[in-house]
């Protein structure tokens, strides 16, 4: 059982929900992938321009709405964005991400630790996305973040645990649960980060890209579930050398 | 008097409230936040806040993503 905050979670995958080709694909991959939370981002109104009524199907499938502050450059503006979110969705869950270069799409991580300080004190559930850096996560967690996110490559390079090492150190460390956010690109990615000891890891873009949405969101569902196990039943020790497997006797000697 | 409605100016006529401009706007409170001159106006306040001459208003939604 996952659980932040004030509420448990019967899965570790959480779910971005861009990126897909249509809303409704997008919602038949959240139901693959028995999912519980979804990640959910906020636009200025275009008046002329017919709205999708993405929220209603989601809530029909109970999962918990995670609105994102994706666009903000500033704690400011974040803090902005996230009073906005708790206002469209009611909910004061929220995930901070701020990510002022477009390029690579970096987290700051001075804004997002000022942000989360703030919005703490407003109330807020502060769910950071941030660098995979163990200091950076530990400061996120004193200021009452109720999880931390720190990425395994950039978003939507799909390559991959990228900061393993400081992944690990981060895992050991917390006390509050690590979500491997972002860089994600296959279920076995997914999965090594589940056996590392993640609490949760949040993919959106190798499910939304793929040929497959649903099945691909399956497919991570299964990994997550696998990863977590194998982490639980503890993972045997690497050797330099090999341990045979079968007895080693000299049962063939008198050939 | 007149307001800045995403950027669009609107004519209004006094005393009309944030929920009124949305019914007479047509637009769906469902996920949606509402900001005056850059102030998140909350969702209960809406059938009591009075929107005045120059106000800028600038309405948001909740749209996909990761």
């Amino acid at each position: 059982m996952l659980r932040i905050a004030d509420k448990t979670f019967n899965s570790r995958l959480l779910l971005g929900s861009g990126k897909f080709a249509s809303p409704q694909l997008m919602q038949q991959a959240v139901a693959a992938s028995n999912c519980q939370l979804v990640t959910l981002a906020l636009k200025r109104l275009e008046l002329d321009k017919p709205q999708d009524d993405l929220l209603s199907p989601l809530k029909a499938m109970n999962v918990q709405l995670l609105p994102n502050t994706s666009g903000a450059k500033t704690a400011k503006e974040a803090v902005f964005a996230a009073e906005l979110a708790r206002e469209a969705l009611q909910t004061h869950w929220l995930k901070l991400e701020i990510h002022p270069d477009a390029r690579y799409l970096m987290p700051d991580p001075i804004e997002t630790l000022l942000a989360a300080e703030q919005l703490v004190k407003r109330g807020f559930v502060v769910l950071p996305y941030c660098s995979a850096d163990p200091v950076l996560c530990k400061r996120l967690e004193q200021v009452g973040c109720a999880a931390v996110m720190p990425l395994g490559a950039a978003i939507g390079s799909n390559q991959g645990l990228q900061t393993r090492a400081m992944l690990e150190i981060i895992i050991e460390q917390a006390t509050v649960p690590v979500i491997i956010d972002a860089g994600l690109g296959a279920p076995s990615h997914a999965a090594a980060a589940m056996e590392l000891g993640a609490a949760a890891v949040l993919v959106n873009t190798a499910i939304a890209s793929s040929d497959n949405p649903v099945a691909m969101a399956h497919a991570f569902a299964l990994a997550v579930e696998a990863g977590h196990s194998a982490f639980t039943a503890g993972l045997a020790h690497h050797n330099n050398q090999a341990i045979a497997s079968s007895p080693f006797t000299d049962f063939l000697a008198a050939l | 008097m007149h307001i800045k409605f995403n950027d669009q100016l609107l004519q209004l006529t006094a005393n009309c409230t944030v929920a009124e401009l949305l019914i007479q706007q047509q637009i769906q409170p469902q996920g949606l936040a509402v900001a005056i001159n850059n102030t998140v106006i909350a969702k209960q306040q809406w059938p009591q806040h009075q929107l005045r001459d120059n106000d800028c208003v600038n309405l948001f939604h909740i749209v996909t993503g990761g």
